[in-house]
């Protein structure tokens, strides 16, 4: 066995671990709205198996991440530039979060895109606010903040989401 | 967690997908990796930045007091020493021209500081060496006059060793009130770096060669009244 082949080996096993995350890509791409999750997901690894030295050997879930997230903006970015006219210009946001509750999601599109990354990044992608943080591109202490403030307007909107639809529901229960 | 999160968190969308992990991983390892060095993490990033800053610091601070407090280039420095005496400035000068020699037959001339004057503690030893070059040019006129090549390979020689000991050249931008490196070897006269230095070369050079016109003009200018 050559020196060569003893390297390829080792860069296969090493990027094993790192293809391992290669569902968690696919779900944070769903969960925003990407319209091939799964081509971005492996998009993604392919870039993670080239530039694999440059990965981060302790712990490769937030360079993933943010590799993932550029390639969304990108996939936007072209999606915006196909899109007709009145869609382009249409006041509805990007569907960033999309959950199978209705009223989560759209608490979550009340909130700043970057508090609603904040939530999002650790209550369904499993990364840790320390990992967060980094695709955050922030310190964790900032990150933090930022969580704690997010999760209090989280609360905040879903609350009003839930009574305007207990109030509407109750409208319409009185109406008929 | 509160109700709200954890709503959030069932709320997460489940997401099956249909890769076909191990073709996938197969097709990917299969393709060339870059070849490129490992980049600077982001902490080294911040240490070169860091780095970078200090140095720019570091240039600015010592650009600073080299402008303003004493610059110090090649052992070039600001001498802020003065001479306020006129006896103390009469030693200076008298010990200049023991180190310097004269044409036959001329004299030091009796020099003083001027009431109310200051000055740095090599001006007396320069104005020497100018009394010297000024002595020996006029000489030289002489010689070429009373055609005396011997008188005047004597003066071309005097200029060159006064030239080549007595002389030098302060760096570009130095202030007015320079000084030589320490050790410097007094007496001697500080020319700036304006290319007055070459131009009394080039006067030797061609009284030398048989074309004193400047080096007369210079002893007339410079030289006692009336002379030549």
């Amino acid at each position: 066995m050559t020196h060569t082949d003893t390297q390829a080996e080792s860069a296969e096993a090493r990027f094993a671990g790192v293809f391992q995350n290669l569902g968690s890509i696919v779900r944070y791409a769903a969960a925003r709205g990407s319209s091939d999750p799964e081509g971005i997901a492996a998009e993604v690894m392919t870039i993670a198996w080239r530039r694999l030295p440059s990965l981060p050997a302790d712990d490769p879930r937030p360079w993933l991440f943010v590799t993932a997230r550029n390639l969304l903006m990108a996939e936007r970015r072209r999606t915006g530039r196909q899109a007709p006219f009145d869609e382009q210009h249409a006041e509805t946001p990007a569907p960033e979060a999309e959950s199978g509750d209705p009223a989560v999601t759209a608490a979550l599109m009340q909130l700043r895109p970057a508090d609603r990354d904040a939530l999002l990044l650790v209550s369904w992608d499993d990364l840790t606010p320390a990992q967060a943080a980094r695709v955050a591109g922030i310190s964790p202490v900032a990150f933090r903040v930022r969580l704690y403030r997010a999760r209090r307007r989280f609360e905040q909107a879903l609350s009003a989401q839930l009574a305007g639809t207990n109030g509407s529901h109750t409208v319409e229960m009185e109406s008929t | 967690m509160s109700r709200t999160m954890d709503r959030l968190f069932r709320a997460r969308p489940d997401v099956t997908d249909a890769i076909d992990r191990d073709a996938l991983f197969a097709r990917i390892v299969a393709t060339p990796q870059d070849q490129e060095q490992p980049q600077l993490s982001r902490s080294g990033r911040r240490r070169l930045l860091i780095g970078c800053i200090a140095l720019a610091a570091l240039c600015l601070t010592a650009g600073t007091a080299f402008a303003v407090t004493g610059f110090n280039l090649f052992g070039w420095h600001t001498d802020t020493t003065i001479v306020k005496s006129p006896r103390e400035w009469q030693r200076l000068y008298y010990d200049a021209t023991r180190q310097l020699t004269l044409p036959p037959g001329e004299h030091w001339p009796d020099r003083t500081l001027p009431p109310n004057t200051v000055t740095s503690r090599t001006q007396p030893g320069g104005e020497a060496v100018a009394i010297a070059r000024t002595a020996w040019e006029c000489y030289w006129v002489d010689a070429i006059h009373h055609a005396d090549a011997a008188a005047g390979r004597q003066a071309s020689a005097a200029l060159d060793d006064l030239l080549a000991h007595h002389v030098v050249v302060a760096p570009p931008g130095s202030p007015e009130n320079v000084a030589p490196p320490a050790g410097t070897q007094p007496p001697f006269a500080i020319f700036a770096s304006d290319g007055g230095i070459q131009y009394i070369r080039k006067m030797y050079r061609d009284a030398a060669d048989g074309h004193p016109a400047t080096l007369i003009q210079s002893c007339r200018a410079n030289g006692p009244v009336g002379t030549r």
